[in-house]
C-alpha cells in the first residue's frame, strides 16, 4: 500500500516539475528562469560549489568554545518555546493536512491509520528538506560559515525532530481531550510545571551568583555570563539538556564533532516517530474539515480573495465614506478598494492620526525637557519612513489594477471608459499612501525643530519644507503606482494577479526584472519634474527667498508629474479597452 | 434589441466563433445551445464586451459596441455561470458600488425591490462569502438588473440553484422579457429552453447550425423525423443522434 502511496508523491512531483520545465518554452518563464536562477547562484551557491566561506567564513569553524556553548543554548531556548508552544497554543484536534483529492482517494479506501501517518510524514519530508536547503543557503550566505553537508543535516535533524514533536504532541492532545481533560486544564498543566521550572531555575541562579549591578549591564561579556549560567547550570541545565542535543549536530565544527553528536539526535527522531505511529489517535473527521479549509482558502485566493479569509470569516468593513449614485464613476472604485484595504483607511482615522502627530510633534518638538537628540531623530526617521513608503508602498498596497484584474469579466462590462476605471483603480493606494505620508511629514516638520547638538530649525523652514513634500507626495505616489499598473496590462501573466503567489525560480526571476526595470522607469518619469523642480527652485530662490521657494518648485514638479500621470492613464485606458481576456493568461 | 452580424472571434488562428449572424427583439428569449466548445460562451463574452471581436458587428439597442461601447454597455448585462463578486463588499454596498458605475440615482427603490423579488431583502448586510452559491447567484443578476438593461445575457443561469430558485430564476427571465428585455440564454437544460425560449440558435465548432423560432424548429424537424422535442432537435442537428442512441 506505501509503495501506491510513494507513487502518488513521485509521479506529482515529477508532473509538477514537468509543467514546470514545459513552459520554459515561453520566453518570458525562460528569462525569468535564467534571471532566477542567476540570482541564487550568484547570492547563495557560489560560495558553496566553490569552497569560499563567503565574508564572515568559518564564522563556527573558528568561534571559541564559549560562544558556540552560548549558541547552542540559546538554540535550544528557542526550541524549547517552539515545543512548549505546541502543548499551550492549539485548542483544535489532531488533524493532517490532506488535500481534498487525498481525502477522496485515500480515506475511503482499504488503508490502515498508520499508512496514512507514514504517507503524512514521507510528504512533510519534502517540505523540510526544501527548508533544510533554504536555511542552509541563507545561513551560509549571511556568516553561518562551516561544513555546508553538517549544517544541511543539522537542519534536517532540527526541523525533523521538532516536525515530528509538533505531530506527536497534536495526537497527545486529542487523546487528552478524549480522555475528559480540556484545552483549558492541560494548559493550566504546562503553565504551572513551566512555571515551576521558571521558580526553580530562577532561585538558582539567586543563590549561586550575586544579583547583577547596573553598571554590570554596561558590558556584553557580563550579560553573557548570566546568561550562560543561568541556562547551563540547574534546573534549566535539565529541561534545556535534550533541546541542547537536538542543536549540537549542527553546530559542529567536523565530521568527527557532528559523528559524535549525531547518535543521540537520531536516538531522539527515533524515539519521536515510535511515539508518532503508534498514537491511535482519530484524525479523520479534523483532517477532512481542515481540508475543507484549505480548499475554501485556496479557492479565495484563486477568486482574488485575502489568503487569511475563510468563508464566513471575512469581516464586514466600515465604507470609508457615503458613496451618493450620481458623480464620477472613478470615486466608485476608490470606495471599493479602500473597503477592501481595511477599515482603517476612514478620513475620521487620518484626521485623528495627523492630531497626534501634532499633539505629540509640537511640545516634544518644542521642550527643553525632552534629550536634545530625541525629537530630531524622531523628525528625520519620520521623513525617511515617507520617503521609504514611496518605493515599498506600491509593493504593499495592491488595491488595484493588480487586485481586480482577477474580476476583469466584471471591469470590462462596466460602460466606463478604460481611463476611467484606471484612474478609479489607482486612487485607493495613491490616497492611502498620501495620507500615511503626509502625518509622517507632520511629525517630522513638528520634531525637526533643531539639528541634533545644534541650532534650532527655523519653523518657517519646516513648514516651507513640509508644504514642499506634501504638495508633491500624491504626484508621486500616482507615478509610482502606474508602473506595476500599466506592467499588469502589458505582460498579464508576468505580473502577480489576485492574492495568490506563483511559486518557482522563474517567477522570481520575473519579479526581479520588474523591480529594475520599474525602479528604472520610476527614475526616467522622475526626470522632466527633477529638472523643472531645480529650474524653478534656483530661480524663485533668487527672487522670492528659500520659504517660497521650496513650495513653489514643487508645485511646478507635481504639475509635471500629474501631467505624466494623466497622460499614462489615459494610454493604460486604451491598453484596458484592447485588452483581450482570451489571449492572455490572467491568473 | 440584439443585433449581430458576422461575428467571428479567433483564439490565435483557431476560430471559436465564426461568421455567426442573428437578431433578438425586444420580448424576445433566445436558447443558445451547442455542445462542449461549439463557442456559446465565447459569443455571450464578445456580445457584453468582455472580449473584443475579431471582425463582425454588435449592436444593441441601436448602438454599436465596436464604435460607442460605453453607451452600448449602459444597456445591456451579463451573467456568467460563476458569480463575479468583490468578498469584501456586502450586498447592499455591491448595490451601491454598481448603481454609481451605472449612475442609477434611484437605485434604492430598486434595489430594494430586487432584493425582494429574489428573497434576498433580509440578507443586505452579509458578505459575499456569507451567502450560499445560489445567493451569490441571485446577488450577482440584482446587481445586472438594478440599470434596467435592454439586452440580458445568461450564460449556465441555473447553475447551483435549488428547485426553488430555479422556478424563480425562470420567471424572473420570463418578467423581463414581458418588460421588453431582449434575452439570450446559453444552457444545456434543454428543457429549460424548452420552457423558458421563444426563439433557439444551435452552435456547433462555433458555426451556426439551426436558427428560428421554438415552433419552427420543432415542427422542421417533426417533419422530417416524427415527433421532436428539443434535445432531438439538438442531436440531430448537431450530428451527436448517433453517439447518443
Amino acid at each position: 500500500m506505501i509503495g501506491a502511496l510513494v507513487y502518488l508523491q513521485v509521479q506529482s512531483i515529477k508532473n509538477r516539475l514537468r509543467v514546470r520545465l514545459r513552459r520554459l518554452k515561453k520566453p518570458k518563464y525562460l528569462v525569468g528562469a535564467v534571471v532566477g536562477v542567476a540570482y541564487f547562484y550568484f547570492f547563495f551557491f557560489r560560495n558553496l560549489f566553490t569552497g569560499r566561506r563567503g565574508a564572515a567564513a568559518g564564522v563556527i569553524d573558528t568561534t571559541p568554545p564559549e560562544a558556540l556553548l552560548m549558541f547552542e543554548l540559546l538554540g535550544a531556548l528557542a526550541l524549547f518555546a517552539m515545543v512548549l508552544s505546541a502543548w499551550i497554543f492549539p485548542h483544535e484536534r489532531a488533524a493532517l493536512a490532506f488535500t481534498e483529492a487525498e481525502i477522496a482517494f485515500l480515506f475511503p479506501a482499504p488503508v490502515t491509520r498508520r499508512t496514512l501517518i507514514h504517507f503524512k510524514l514521507v510528504r512533510s519530508q519534502i517540505a523540510i528538506l526544501f527548508t533544510t536547503l533554504l536555511l542552509t543557503l541563507i545561513t551560509r550566505r549571511f556568516g553561518g560559515g562551516g561544513t555546508a553537508w553538517i549544517r544541511a543535516v543539522g537542519w534536517w535533524l532540527i526541523l525533523s525532530t521538532l516536525n515530528l514533536h509538533t505531530l506527536a504532541a497534536s495526537f497527545a492532545r486529542t487523546r487528552l481531550l478524549e480522555r475528559g481533560v480540556s484545552n483549558w486544564r492541560r494548559r493550566v498543566v504546562v503553565l504551572s510545571a513551566l512555571s515551576v521550572v521558571l521558580a526553580a531555575a530562577v532561585l538558582w541562579v539567586r543563590r549561586t551568583i550575586p544579583a547583577p549591578e547596573t553598571s554590570d549591564f554596561a558590558s556584553l561579556d557580563t550579560i553573557k555570563y548570566y546568561i550562560r549560567h543561568a541556562l547551563e547550570s540547574g534546573p534549566a541545565f535539565y529541561v534545556l539538556y535534550p533541546f541542547r542535543l537536538v542543536v549540537r549536530p549542527y553546530l559542529a565544527a567536523d565530521a568527527h564533532a557532528f559523528l559524535l553528536t549525531f547518535g543521540p539526535v537520531l536516538a531522539l527522531m527515533l524515539l519521536h516517530y515510535w511515539w508518532v505511529v503508534r498514537s491511535d489517535v482519530a484524525f479523520e473527521e479534523a483532517s477532512v474539515e481542515l481540508s475543507r479549509k484549505l480548499a475554501e482558502r485556496i479557492a479565495a485566493i484563486r477568486a482574488g480573495g485575502d489568503w487569511h479569509s475563510t468563508a464566513g470569516k471575512q469581516k464586514k468593513k466600515r465604507p470609508p465614506f457615503a458613496l451618493r449614485p450620481a458623480g464620477i464613476p472613478a470615486v466608485a472604485f476608490l470606495w471599493k478598494n479602500l473597503i477592501s484595504a481595511g477599515q482603517a483607511f476612514t478620513l475620521r482615522t487620518w484626521l485623528f492620526l495627523a492630531l497626534l502627530a501634532i499633539c505629540i510633534g509640537v511640545p516634544m518638538g518644542s521642550s527643553q525637557l525632552t534629550p536634545g537628540w530625541l525629537p530630531p531623530t524622531i523628525g528625520i526617521v519620520s521623513a525617511i519612513l515617507a520617503g521609504y513608503s514611496l518605493l515599498l508602498g506600491p509593493a504593499i498596497l495592491r488595491q488595484d489594477l493588480r487586485q481586480d484584474l482577477v474580476n476583469a469579466d466584471v471591469l470590462k462590462m462596466y460602460p466606463l471608459r478604460g481611463w476611467q476605471v484606471v484612474l478609479g483603480e489607482l486612487l485607493a493606494p495613491t490616497a492611502i499612501l498620501t495620507g500615511a505620508q503626509w502625518c509622517l511629514l507632520l511629525l517630522a516638520v513638528t520634531m525637526f525643530s533643531r539639528i541634533p547638538e545644534g541650532d534650532a530649525v527655523p519653523l518657517a523652514n519646516r513648514l516651507s519644507f513640509g508644504a514642499g513634500a506634501a504638495i508633491i507626495a500624491p504626484m508621486l505616489n500616482l507615478v509610482s503606482l502606474v508602473i506595476p499598473n500599466a506592467s499588469v496590462l502589458l505582460f498579464p501573466s508576468w505580473v502577480q494577479i489576485g492574492r495568490e503567489r506563483a511559486g518557482g525560480i522563474e517567477v522570481i526571476g520575473q519579479r526581479l526584472i520588474f523591480m529594475l526595470g520599474s525602479v528604472l522607469v520610476f527614475a526616467f518619469a522622475l526626470l522632466p519634474a527633477a529638472v523643472l523642480f531645480g529650474l524653478v527652485f534656483f530661480l524663485s530662490r533668487l527672487f522670492l527667498g528659500m520659504i517660497a521657494a521650496l513650495p513653489l518648485s514643487a508645485a511646478v514638479a507635481a504639475a509635471v508629474l500629474a501631467a505624466e500621470a494623466g497622460l499614462a492613464i489615459w494610454w493604460m485606458g486604451r491598453l484596458f479597452e484592447r485588452f483581450d481576456l482570451s489571449a492572455e493568461s490572467v491568473s | 434589441m440584439i443585433e449581430v452580424e458576422s461575428l467571428t472571434k479567433l483564439y490565435d488562428k483557431f476560430p471559436a466563433v465564426s461568421d455567426l449572424s442573428f437578431a433578438v427583439r425586444p420580448c424576445e428569449v433566445m436558447g443558445l445551445v451547442g455542445p462542449n466548445g461549439a463557442g456559446k460562451t465565447t459569443t455571450l463574452r464578445c456580445l457584453s464586451g468582455i472580449i473584443p471581436a475579431t471582425r463582425g458587428t454588435v449592436r444593441i439597442a441601436g448602438e454599436d459596441l465596436t464604435t460607442n461601447p460605453v453607451a452600448t454597455k449602459r444597456q445591456l448585462a451579463f451573467f456568467s455561470d460563476e458569480p463575479r463578486l468583490f468578498d469584501y463588499l456586502t450586498v447592499q454596498q455591491h448595490l451601491a458600488f454598481t448603481a454609481r458605475i451605472y449612475q442609477v440615482s434611484d437605485y434604492q427603490e430598486i434595489g430594494r425591490c430586487l432584493l425582494e423579488e429574489l428573497e434576498m431583502a433580509d440578507k443586505i448586510e452579509l458578505l459575499p462569502g456569507e451567502l450560499s452559491r445560489g445567493m451569490k447567484q441571485k446577488l450577482a443578476i440584482a446587481c445586472g438588473l438594478l440599470h434596467s438593461p435592454k439586452a440580458i445575457f445568461f450564460d449556465e443561469p441555473l447553475t447551483g440553484l435549488d428547485p426553488l430558485g430555479i422556478r424563480r430564476m425562470k420567471d424572473s427571465i420570463l418578467k423581463r422579457a414581458r418588460e421588453g428585455a431582449a434575452i439570450i440564454i446559453s444552457s444545456h437544460l434543454l428543457h429549460l429552453l424548452e420552457e423558458v425560449c421563444s426563439h433557439v440558435l444551435i452552435l456547433k465548432n462555433g458555426r451556426k447550425v439551426v436558427d428560428g423560432t421554438m415552433g419552427e424548429i420543432l415542427q422542421k424537424f417533426s417533419e422530417q423525423s416524427g415527433g421532436a422535442n428539443l434535445e432531438e432537435v439538438f442531436f440531430r442537428a448537431t450530428g451527436e443522434a448517433k453517439e447518443a442512441k
